[in-house]
């Protein structure tokens, strides 16, 4: 097999991982945000439970987590499922996953503005809302980016971690060329898309970062 | 009078207040007689009345009564801990009291029920209630992420859903005479610290209030920065702007107040016109803290 044959083959994997990356994004980024609030609510056993749910997601394995998301239907509740459900599992484990990690950061993030900003939120006469959407999230966004760019690293890499459900992404490809060919190219490939990747993520943030530095506090 | 205000700090908050009243009324009633004589026709813009508040055990406000009428500008001194600031968070809505009356013209904000606890106005009179009057923060509190122009605007567009070109023009003529003109685009951090506070009155102002209340608006500037501060407030007060000052700037209270409040222990000592009071103070305890300025 040559190497254009291992690059289009991990080509195709890779635009799985890809997928899997943006899905868990758009999930992740918006859940983590809700977790974030349900985890410092005044409503003291939604705030406990919320507790329990970070943990959990930040206490055992992802890959374990895969797992258990992708044969509960069947071993917990005796649903079959499918086969595209290896695909939707492995969105659901890291969404939820994400979300926790994000969480967290949303959390150091809002509890680090000056209860000055709502002061003068309220005495302005924004309601809660108001003052959240409009004064104090683009605040949190500019302290929390260098932590989510953090996360979003881990993310590329962990696209990896659902090779444990078949899903044909670019490791599940890379592990199976290597088998079929007795030969450590596609790994060594597979891992420099990994990193170029990587280094595209880290660019992209870095800019975002340059366009909110147009202020400090 | 000194003693008995300076030994109710051991008493419970209920005697002491018990005690305020019966101390604090002498001077309260003058402070009335006082502000009544110098302004007859005015009507007050805001009553605090009979204002109570202590966190946990500690009683910080003891039984407080103050009226601001129209136009009027009043200076509140005193020593650190006094309740000065806790005084104008009250009236601004920033803590809550446990017993008084609170009102803004004829808008009751918080009234005593039967047992003596203050009940507080249902969420859109307490909004109606933030229309009326405007606050200035020691640390000016801008939104750093926002222009100067944006800052000044943004509440009266978004809370106050005025009309967005006639607040431009406003928000415009207030920089101007703020002496921010051509700073509109700038953000908070380009900015000194005087120039900020100036920006902050700006907003507190756009929002058209009856009565603007500062909290010690200079103590976080050096001296050169808290003249331009302290010029525009003197400004404000010479077109008859109502203003309640909590200052240490002695001097620029008697030059601009009407009436300047002494308090300690959560307790009115003495007020009365600033010449009285700075001239003359009755009390051995306003003495005392005066001549620290001499």
């Amino acid at each position: 097999m040559d190497l254009t044959l291992i690059l289009a083959m991990l080509g195709e994997g890779f635009l799985v991982s890809l997928q899997i990356f943006i899905l868990t994004l758009l999930g992740s980024l918006p859940l983590g945000l809700l977790v974030a609030f349900g985890r410092m609510s005044r409503i003291k056993p939604l705030s406990w439970l919320v507790q329990i749910y970070i943990s959990i997601m930040r206490g055992t394995p992802l890959m374990l987590q895969l797992m258990v998301v992708y044969y509960l239907p069947y071993f917990g509740f005796g649903i079959s499922i499918s086969d595209n459900y290896r695909f939707i599992a492995t969105i659901i484990a890291f969404v939820i996953n994400y979300a926790a990690y994000f969480a967290e950061i949303y959390r150091s993030g809002i509890q680090s503005i000056p209860h000055g900003q709502y002061e003068a939120a309220g005495v302005l006469g924004y309601s809660r809302s108001q003052t959240f959407i409009f004064i104090v999230f683009l605040q949190v966004v500019k302290r929390i980016l260098p932590a989510v760019t953090n996360e979003v690293i881990t993310l590329v890499k962990d696209t990896s971690l659902s090779f444990v459900l078949s899903v044909p992404e670019m490791f599940t490809t890379a592990k199976a060329i290597a088998a079929a060919q007795k030969s450590m190219i596609a790994f060594a490939v597979a891992g420099v898309f990994y990193y170029v990747f990587n280094a595209i993520v880290a660019f992209i943030m870095n800019r975002v970062e340059k366009i909110m530095d147009y202020y400090h506090d | 009078m000194t003693d008995i205000v300076r030994g109710s700090e051991d008493i419970s908050c209920v005697s002491a207040a018990t005690n305020a009243v019966s101390t604090g009324a002498v001077s309260v009633a003058n402070g009335a007689n006082n502000t009544t004589s110098l302004l007859p026709q005015e009507k007050s813009l805001v009553k605090l009345t009979h204002i109570q508040k202590s966190y946990g055990n500690v009683c910080v406000l003891q039984s407080i009564s103050l009226h601001i009428n129209a136009g009027e500008v009043v200076a509140i001194i005193g020593p650190s801990g006094s309740g000065k600031s806790t005084l104008l968070r009250c009236a601004t809505l920033l803590e809550t009291f446990q017993s008084g009356t609170l009102a803004y013209g004829d808008l009751v904000v918080a009234k005593n029920d039967a047992h003596g606890h203050a009940i507080y106005a249902p969420k859109s009179v307490l909004k109606e209630a933030k229309s009326r009057f405007g606050l200035v923060f020691q640390s000016f509190n801008l939104f750093p992420h926002c222009s100067v122009l944006h800052n000044v605007t943004d509440a009266a567009i978004r809370v106050q859903k005025r009309n967005r070109d006639e607040v431009m023009t406003q928000a415009h003529a207030l920089l101007a005479k703020m002496g921010l003109s051509g700073k509109e685009k700038m953000v908070p951090c380009e900015l000194s610290g005087g120039q900020q506070q100036r920006v902050a009155i700006a907003r507190a102002l756009a929002l058209n209030p009856s009565i603007l209340f500062f909290d010690e608006p200079t103590s976080a500037l050096d001296p050169e920065l808290t003249r331009d501060v302290l010029k525009v407030i003197r400004d404000l007060a010479a077109e008859n702007m109502t203003m309640a000052i909590v200052t240490h700037e002695m001097s620029f209270a008697r030059d601009v107040a009407d009436r300047i409040i002494f308090m300690e222990a959560g307790v009115i000592v003495e007020q009365g016109t600033a010449s009285e009071l700075i001239n003359n103070p009755q009390h051995m305890r306003t003495k005392t803290f005066l001549s620290h300025y001499a």
